[in-house]
């Protein structure tokens, strides 16, 4: 039942916040400078006429008030049609579904990898703490945290492409293009998650209940185990937030290797004040947010069933 | 039990890592045909010559051609037309095709021809002004065009490569395999990604040398390098000033040719914020060669806005002289003050260059800074992402920076149209005049083309005079092949010709 009232909860708010960002940056795009019809036609830096560039915002519908382009807008998207591209004409939604497909792999892929080096060497370190594993994780950790994306980026295909030549620069989407930015991607967040996570756990081991389960003799690996059950929410957490964010893509990676999703996408429209496109992916990511939180704090629930009992959130 | 599952998921791991890094060796090492492979900067959707700047790149992959083209000295050449005549009043064009074919075998008749025409007004804004002309058949090879006015740049038009003629009956799916006459036809087409083109065997106009060409779509720059490093690409276009000076370092692998092109970095003078003295101070504190030099030879220093090696580039533009700029501003009642500004009546020498972060325009915003504080001007910089929409089209500016295409295709009145026309954009910078106003008129309906150079000529040279505008340089097309690739236009200045029937690699 608590269950059900949150999940109907999340909707009525889904509903109101589709409205809000769907005005709002439809009112941000049009206070802005800028002119797709311009932006359409001067594409490749060929002045046109001031006579052609009238017809085609008046073909575009770009002459007609705000809350008539907005109206017209809005209501198509509630039936489910979330318009054509200006910039090319093709169909926001084919669009967005394409790209949306390819920053899901990324992103999914990434998250697996870091979670998969983050949660062992941060147990590892926490477990170890001031030991030389422990120096090496949290240098790796900081490196991690502190290269930018590009950087790591280049560094990749410079060792991995250039020198080596053990992944092609030209690979498309196949499981050899995924690798490098899938790597590039990990990195940083794998030096974030091993710090919130070593964090995390040791505060746990610090606890009363920790330190007593020990001095009773009980063995090592039981009490790990509730450490980690106990770390699990904030973990969740953290996990949580990091998919939301890349869910909304990364520029700079999609653009270095050349796997086109929803960042680059994204940063497009707005280069091309591309109104269509911006709205479906406002749309797109707002949804993605309220369901990955809805699903987390469903999972909160599944790990701590209290939660169910007291119908609160973690 | 455990263990060995540890080990067994630690061994899966190794071989899967392996696999990769064998299939990514034999990517890098396959070939055998003769088979090119180009990164390209921009990719787009749809493979329909006719939407868009679609065009440009069905020109670039080699799959579809125009009536006309322009060579690499800026003349225009018959490609599927033969020849052309012009009626005395200059209002009728008859063409006489080419007897050429599809890539299908379908010969390029003149009535396709007109529909193509036709179709590109109606699906491009650019082109709308078509449906104005009457097209009408002569047999199957002549082709009439009537104008409603005299219209001397038709030949020009018919190089831009929307124009490109395709097969309108053979196929319905022009996004993705439209049928052209080049000497390439699609074999793949990932929209706005990889495009692979494979020999068109039966080729009219002549023998393809290649087996297939495959653009890959990489639009980062260190990424061109690196592919360009690694030997997974043979050539690319728009190479930055650090790539060239890498390739340029290993001449017995790769091929750096450097020509200047045609988009233009220019700035307009507000005439009516500064006065002529000012004005023409500011063109000779401008170093033009200095600003090329520092861009690291992706520019070439302009006199005009098109290149000096056209007909109707002759123009001329007093050297930088920093000396003669002070002693104008002196003679113009300018008196230096403590700060090494000169001021007039209290007030000190300021103006403001607006430009926008692209095309390099930041760096020389930056230098013509630099250099108007050495004789004296106070510059402050004032930059906008969209200049259309904000200084060009308020004349909030002392000094506009802007790039844009000066030579569309061989001629040059789009470009003087579009930048001293009284009803142009820049007119807000109070250039136009009646006097350059008749000349652009004459211009417009003037056919023959020395007299087209001539007249071109005099309306540039009065904008140099009456330091309306600064004309900073002509970027350079640079393209790296790898050595043995020669034949991707890599000595057209223009950007939307690549691949032909002559590209080769040893």
């Amino acid at each position: 039942m608590a269950v059900g009232r949150t999940i109907g909860g999340r909707l009525i708010h889904l509903i109101w916040i589709m409205f809000a960002v769907s005005f709002l940056t439809f009112l941000l795009m049009f206070l802005a400078p800028g002119d797709a019809a311009a932006k359409k036609l001067n594409a490749q830096g060929v002045a046109v006429s001031e006579e052609v560039l009238e017809q085609t915002r008046v073909s575009m519908g770009l002459d007609r008030p705000f809350l008539v382009q907005y109206g017209e807008w809005a209501l198509r998207a509630l039936r489910g049609d979330l318009g054509a591209s200006y910039k090319d004409g093709f169909p926001v939604a084919d669009k967005l579904v394409r790209a949306l497909g390819r920053t899901a792999v990324l992103t999914l892929s990434s998250l697996s990898l870091a979670l998969l080096i983050a949660l062992p060497l941060s147990v590892l370190s926490a477990l170890k703490r001031d030991s030389v594993i422990d120096d090496v994780t949290r240098l790796f950790s900081f490196i991690g945290n502190s290269l930018p994306n590009f950087l790591i980026s280049v560094l990749l295909m410079y060792f991995l492409s250039v020198r080596l030549r053990v992944l092609p620069l030209t690979a498309n989407e196949s499981v050899q293009g995924l690798v490098m930015p899938c790597l590039a991607l990990s990195i940083p967040i794998c030096g974030r998650f091993i710090r919130q996570f070593r964090a995390a756990i040791l505060e746990e081991l610090g606890k009363p209940y920790v330190s007593g389960a020990i001095l009773r003799g009980v063995r090592r690996r039981y009490v790990l185990k509730s450490v980690l059950h106990n770390v699990s929410i904030p973990m969740l957490t953290i996990v949580g937030l990091s998919v939301g964010t890349l869910l909304g893509g990364s520029v700079v990676i999609e653009t270095i290797f050349r796997w086109p999703g929803l960042g680059k996408l994204a940063m497009d429209a707005i280069s091309n004040r591309d109104y269509p496109v911006i709205q479906g992916f406002v749309l797109l990511t707002s949804t993605v947010y309220v369901v990955i939180n809805l699903l987390i704090d469903l999972c909160y629930r599944w790990i701590d069933p209290r939660l169910n009992e007291s119908g609160g959130e973690a | 039990m455990k263990h060995m599952r540890g080990r067994l998921a630690l061994i899966l791991t190794i071989c899967t890592l392996l696999t990769l890094m064998v299939q990514g060796t034999a990517t890098l090492a396959e070939g055998g045909a003769k088979w090119l492979k180009l990164a390209e900067s921009f990719a787009y959707p749809s493979l329909d010559a006719h939407r868009d700047y679609y065009g440009w790149y069905t020109s670039i992959y080699g799959v579809t051609e125009t009536l006309f083209r322009v060579a690499d000295d800026l003349s225009i050449e018959p490609l599927l037309a033969e020849n052309y005549e012009v009626s005395e009043d200059g209002k009728t064009w008859t063409f006489h095709l080419a007897d050429a074919r599809f890539s299908n075998g379908a010969p390029v008749t003149a009535d396709m021809v007109a529909r193509n025409l036709e179709r590109l007004a109606t699906l491009n804004e650019r082109f709308a002004y078509l449906s104005d002309f009457t097209f009408t058949t002569d047999g199957d090879r002549t082709l009439v065009i009537e104008t409603p006015g005299v219209y001397p740049t038709m030949l020009s038009d018919l190089t831009a490569p929307e124009t490109a003629i395709m097969d309108l009956d053979g196929t319905s799916d022009f996004d993705g395999a439209p049928i052209g006459t080049g000497p390439f036809v699609v074999k793949s087409f990932e929209p706005e990604g990889t495009v692979e083109v494979e020999k068109n065997a039966a080729y009219w106009n002549g023998e393809v040398k290649l087996d297939g060409v495959t653009f890959y779509y990489m639009q980062d720059d260190d990424s061109k390098l690196m592919a360009m490093q690694a030997g997974e690409i043979d050539g690319y276009t728009s190479v930055t000033a650090a790539a060239k000076e890498i390739f340029s370092a290993d001449p017995d692998t790769y091929t750096v040719t450097s020509i200047p092109a045609t988009r233009l970095q220019f700035y307009v003078l507000n005439e009516n914020r500064l006065d002529g003295a000012v004005r023409a101070a500011i063109n000779l504190a401008v170093d033009c060669d200095a600003l090329a030099a520092y861009l690291g030879g992706t520019v070439s220093p302009a006199v005009g806005p098109f290149s000096a090696a056209a007909p109707y580039g002759q123009v001329t533009k007093p050297a930088p002289d920093p000396d003669a700029a002070r002693a104008l501003l002196e003679e113009d009642g300018y008196v230096l003050n403590a700060g090494g500004v000169y001021e007039k009546d209290g007030a000190p020498l300021q103006v403001n260059i607006c430009y926008y972060a692209a095309r390099a325009l930041d760096s020389i915003a930056l230098l013509m800074q630099e250099q108007l504080g050495n004789i004296g001007i106070d510059a402050a910089l004032t930059v906008q992402e969209d200049p259309d929409a904000t200084y060009v089209a308020t004349g909030d500016y002392d000094i506009a920076l802007y790039c844009m295409i000066a030579d569309k295709a061989g001629d040059p009145y789009y470009c003087i149209d579009a930048l001293y026309r009284k009803n142009s954009k820049w007119a807000l910078g109070g250039f136009p005049t009646e006097d350059s106003e008749a000349l652009i008129d004459a211009l417009q309906y003037e056919t023959d083309v020395d007299q087209r150079a001539a007249l071109a000529n005099a309306v540039v040279q009065m904008t140099i005079d009456d330091n309306a505008f600064g004309y900073v340089g002509l970027f350079n097309k640079t393209t790296v092949t790898r050595k043995g690739v020669s034949g991707i236009s890599e000595n057209c200045p223009f950007d939307f010709y690549s691949v032909s029937a002559e590209t080769e690699m040893e």
